[in-house]
């Protein structure tokens, strides 16, 4: 049994206040959300070139009542994606790892690396699957029926953006913050926006018809990366 | 009287300092020796201290690893550190309701 001496009614509130404290000072120590947004920006960035230097796959299926529906797509971009992601993902794992073990604690990034491996894996799989695949009238899948009108909707499920978005939300998650949570949900919708809501539209057939979507994404990434590293730094520079 | 919240105190986990271990281990799944030194402001002696209460009670585990050539110490919360954490934790939350209850 604990007693406590006289007037010393306070003694709980002052330990829960410092167990919050060091928690806070903890979550400080571990957080380094900004690599990981700068890597994807300069990932992002960096498939410009790709995309408008490198070739297109055509894929064109017959259309029961008549005529052909087509699908066009970089082909190096299907290859580029999931290994510069892949890639991203184990540069930000090793990085969060050396700088947790550099200040003396643990690292909580496992759980964002795992996701964003598997989600650049399958979107690199299924968006290579429906570019090889163009809907003739529509897709069955899972029991469900879509129209090929919806093919562009699933489309951007497995875009390189969403599974980029869909990590950062596990990221925020285990970083508990719900600034970056803000960013991956709007990430995310910006996903899948369609091209010409973005008010910057180059028409296909010209190879740099990605460009607008690839420097959005990417600016919105550098800029959020430029934004938690000043603010991560103030952070620490309290908690200290 | 044993329905009284500070009666569900545990007196290893109950201390300041220890408290704040177990709360940093937690935080961080892994932490180092001289990371819960300097954020606890505790001379190398009385953490050890500290941490020999813990490791008794089956609450954390100590590991020695090398960052280069020099020997590191790492603790690491047991899962009955963890439950000893969260009922501190609770228990704390019960009184100071009590308390302010009281108070009020």
């Amino acid at each position: 049994m604990t007693t406590y001496p006289a007037g010393a009614d306070q003694e709980p509130h002052q330990l829960l206040a410092d167990h919050r404290r060091l928690a806070r000072q903890v979550r400080a120590a571990q957080r380094v959300t900004w690599f990981p947004l700068l890597v994807l920006a300069a990932v992002t960035f960096a498939a410009v070139p790709v995309y408008g230097l490198g070739g297109f796959v055509r894929t064109c299926r017959d259309q029961p009542g008549g005529g052909r529906v087509c699908a066009v797509y970089s082909s190096a971009a299907l290859v580029y994606w999931p290994i510069a992601l892949v890639l991203a993902y184990v540069a930000i794992a090793g990085f969060y790892l050396r700088r947790a073990r550099a200040r003396g604690v643990g690292t909580r990034v496992f759980p964002y690396v795992g996701v964003g491996i598997a989600l650049a894996v399958v979107a690199g799989g299924a968006l290579t699957w429906f570019v090889t695949h163009p809907p003739v009238g529509g897709y069955d899948l899972v029991g469900l029926h879509l129209a090929a009108g919806q093919g562009a909707w699933l489309f951007q499920l497995f875009s390189p953006g969403a599974a980029i978005g869909l990590a950062l939300l596990v990221l925020a998650l285990v970083e508990r913050s719900w600034a970056l949570f803000l960013l991956a949900v709007g990430y995310v919708v910006l996903a899948f926006v369609p091209l010409y809501d973005l008010g910057w539209v180059i028409a296909r057939p010209s190879p740099w018809a990605s460009l607008p979507r690839l420097v959005i994404g990417g600016s919105v990434l550098l800029l959020a990366g430029l934004l938690f590293a000043a603010r991560q730094r103030a952070w620490r520079r309290d908690a200290a | 009287m044993t329905g009284h919240p500070a009666n569900g105190l545990d007196d290893v986990v109950h201390q300041r300092v220890r408290l704040g271990i177990l709360t940093i281990a937690h935080e961080a799944r892994e932490v180092e020796f001289g990371y819960l030194r300097e954020n606890l402001e505790l001379t190398a002696g009385n953490l050890s201290q500290h941490l020999g209460v813990l490791e008794r009670a089956g609450l954390v585990t100590i590991g020695k690893g090398y960052a280069g050539k020099r020997a590191r110490t790492w603790i690491t919360l047991t899962p009955a550190g963890t439950a000893a954490l969260r009922a501190e934790i609770n228990q704390l939350k019960l009184l100071i309701h009590q308390v302010d209850g009281t108070a009020g």
